[in-house]
């Protein structure tokens, strides 16, 4: 047996890849980023340290240090804004989870293949339908006279309900909304979790018990419990600019009843034109959605061996 | 007093020497203005209402007459201001400024605005029969003009007008539609409205923003003596006149479909066409919707009349939009904007305009018996327009700051989260937080409104 059938051949050289090559391919991803989203930070993060008003050109647009940032811990409307945005993450978060959670543990259950596919590409839709549309869908819905929900009371025998006029049934009308739209997020999340469960893991703690609450909490929830992260950061970063669909549900409406945080800073920004005070929150809910981040990574994010 | 004195005076001046010209200039003025135009465009925005669709119907015409392109790029009311100011402070391709009457302050003080004068002093381009005063003179000086100076043309037009069932009305025994205020709530209201059957008298527009700050809570200031402001910039809002209106405002919600705070514009005029309210009132703009069969139940039961009148007179609400020509725009797209907005704006296609579906600001054309007979809105419009309050809500550049704080506490007052008068306070400190920093109080600004 000659030689060269037992030794590879040396490898030629790759003509065309050098040094460089690898920053070729990471630049247009990095370039993409730097504009889109580093850029608009930093104009936002030095505007917020200007007086910087485009509808008042004539007076400039001056260096005033930290004043927008006093103006806007001194505000009364950002603080409320903000309460209402937690309160309103506090209401639809734990909803959310338990009902994903069922949902993926109903996905997980062996057989029933086809449903179960047509069961998860359905539950993409929700989460592929833009916010705008879906305040829109939401108005329909919650019309006093002509909404579906009304209706849906009717045959159960209550009264209609003013959703969208009275301050709870308008701050209701935009949880069920939000909670329609992002169930399904955090069903393929868990699903997901579920799936890396090992099987045969699983197949000996059923032998072990019977009891399923016993199977989540010692076998199956370890595997959640980054994907329970992911949904918490997610969530709470979305929840802070979720604009759209309460936008064109309420408008902040009827008085600040769903006047979410995201609506004030839009209407700083965009009505009164004050991008110095606004890009001076933007910064300070940027800062409260990396603590909350770092808050979740280390209460709740576990690797699991 | 002063101002439309100087407004009177461009009128005059714009007049007199459009007079001067000969007849001869008159014919197809247009098509020899524009020779050396064609191919220049016009770029706007419109918005989706009746009258833009109308404009947007007889566009081929001027096209075609000019060879000017006109691009326009419709958007819903709430985003068009955002869009301009973005588009005038880039200075991007925007060459024609849609002005609402609350934005004029903010648009001419910022200079994005060309005066009139300016550009009706090029006579090649400046219709002959141009006639600043055939417009109504109200519309001209509320949505055209700041400080004296005409900047643009009145080109969609509203006044606020009493639609009415008048099937409803004359079942519950009234053969006319109330004259007053006190007449609405105390005799027609509870008449009219039985929550047992979903009938209610009345349906106000009151959802939070410039629904609410304008069509709601403005309407009950200036009828009952009440203004936003007093004399000194101050807010007036506590004043024993502004706190009946707007006591009254909360008086009349027995008679309104419950939710009406949340109600828009398209859910007021469908809870008056589709038979739940007896009575709406709705800018003139909306007569179009009501009166088509597609859209409406109301047949030949559409009736119109003027706003009611409260203890201080007749004073409806007021509202509407100027074409101006930016100044971001080139010399040559200046001229071809200025030829539009005249002919949009002009008293030879104003019937063709009404026809088409929009309310023209020209004196003239309702005249026209065959208008008059057609469209029911005409009289009771041309009445309200005889009087009215120019800054029926201010027109500085602070509105849209203040519009927001009204809006938010208006809609607490009428949802009974605070008594008129603490509401009424508090608007009236917020707003003047807001008149202190623009410099009203220090002698900086000019008391414009």
């Amino acid at each position: 047996m000659s030689d060269t059938t037992t030794r590879a051949a040396p490898a030629k050289p790759n003509r065309g890849y050098g040094r460089w090559t690898p920053a070729w391919f990471l630049a247009p991803a990095v370039l993409t980023l730097l504009l889109i989203g580093i850029y608009p930070t930093l104009f936002a993060l030095v505007t917020s340290f200007r007086r910087y008003n485009i509808t008042r050109p004539r007076d400039g647009f001056p260096f005033i240090g930290f004043e927008n940032y006093v103006n806007v811990l001194t505000d009364s409307t950002f603080w409320s804004s903000l309460l209402l945005t937690a309160k309103f993450y506090v209401t639809v978060l734990p909803i959310q989870v338990v009902l994903g959670l069922v949902v993926a543990l109903l996905l997980h259950k062996p057989g029933m293949g086809m449903l179960k596919s047509l069961a998860r590409v359905t539950l993409v839709v929700p989460l592929a339908t833009t916010y705008a549309v879906v305040g829109l869908i939401g108005r329909l819905i919650f019309n006093r006279d002509f909404g579906v929900a009304n209706q849906f009371l009717g045959f159960v025998g209550f009264g209609p309900i003013d959703w969208l006029s009275t301050p709870n049934g308008a701050f209701a009308a935009i949880v069920i909304m939000d909670v329609w739209q992002w169930t399904p997020f955090c069903a393929l999340i868990f699903l997901a979790g579920l799936s890396m469960v090992p099987g045969e893991i699983e197949e000996a703690a059923r032998l072990e018990t019977s009891s399923k609450l016993a199977l989540l909490r010692h076998v199956q929830l370890p595997y959640l419990l980054p994907g329970l992260t992911a949904v918490m950061i997610l969530r709470s970063a979305d929840v802070l600019k979720l604009f759209d669909m309460v936008f064109v549900m309420t408008r902040g409406g009827p008085g600040s009843a769903t006047d979410l945080i995201s609506i004030y800073i839009q209407r700083v920004g965009f009505r009164i034109f004050d991008l110095g005070t606004a890009s001076a929150q933007a910064i300070l809910l940027l800062i409260l959605t990396i603590i909350i981040s770092r808050l979740y990574i280390r209460l709740l994010y576990r690797e699991v061996h | 007093m002063k101002r439309a004195l100087r407004i009177c005076a461009s009128v005059v001046a714009l007049a007199a020497a459009t007079a001067a010209m000969p007849v001869a200039a008159m014919a197809d003025w247009l098509e020899e203005a524009a020779k050396p135009l064609k191919g220049t465009e016009v770029n706007g925005i419109f918005l989706d209402r009746p009258g833009y669709r109308a404009i947007i119907k007889l566009l081929p015409e001027f096209e075609k007459k000019t060879g000017i392109k006109v691009n326009y790029e419709i958007v819903p009311y709430e985003n068009a201001r955002e869009k301009e100011v973005l588009n005038f402070t880039s200075r991007g391709d925007l060459t024609m400024a849609l002005v609402d009457l609350v934005w004029i302050g903010e648009f001419a003080e910022n200079g994005w605005l060309v005066p009139v004068e300016d550009l009706a002093k090029d006579k090649a381009i400046t219709d002959p029969n141009l006639k600043l005063d055939g417009f109504f003179p109200l519309l001209l000086e509320a949505f055209g003009s700041w400080g004296g100076t005409v900047y643009g043309l009145p080109f969609d037009n509203y006044s606020g007008l009493l639609f009415y069932n008048s099937c409803k009305l004359k079942e519950a025994g009234f053969d006319k539609p109330p004259a007053t205020w006190a007449e609405f709530k105390d005799v027609y209201g509870p008449k009219l409205t039985d929550a047992s059957k979903n009938q209610y008298a009345y349906a106000l527009q009151s959802r939070r923003g410039e629904t609410q700050s304008a069509d709601s809570f403005m309407r009950f200031l200036w009828p009952f003596g009440g203004s936003l402001l007093n004399k000194d910039f101050k807010s007036n809002l506590n004043s024993k006149e502004s706190q009946a209106g707007l006591t009254f405002r909360q008086d009349l919600l027995k008679y309104m479909p419950p939710g009406v705070v949340s109600f828009d514009h398209a859910e007021a005029v469908n809870a008056l066409a589709q038979g739940q309210v007896a009575m709406i009132t709705e800018w003139s703009a909306f007569y179009s919707t009501l009166a088509d069969p597609a859209t409406s139940k109301l047949g030949d039961c559409l009736a119109v009349a003027p706003e009611p009148a409260g203890p201080a007179g007749r004073l409806p609400a007021l509202g509407g939009f100027s074409l101006a020509v930016a100044s971001q725009a080139s010399p040559e797209q200046q001229k071809a904007t200025w030829l539009f907005i005249q002919w949009a704006t002009s008293e030879e296609i104003a019937k063709a305009y009404v026809d088409a579906g929009g309310v023209s600001g020209r004196m003239s054309v309702y005249n026209d018996p065959e208008v008059k007979a057609k469209y029911k809105f005409v009289e009771p419009m041309v009445a309200s327009w005889q009087a009215g309050v120019p800054e029926y809500r201010p027109r500085f550049p602070a509105w849209p700051a203040i519009s927001e704080i009204v809006a938010e506490w208006g809609s607490k007052i009428e949802l009974g989260e605070v008594s008129v008068e603490a509401g009424a306070k508090e608007i009236g400190t917020r707003m003047e937080e807001i008149l202190g920093k623009e410099g009203y109080y220090d002698g900086k600004k000019k008391l414009l409104q």
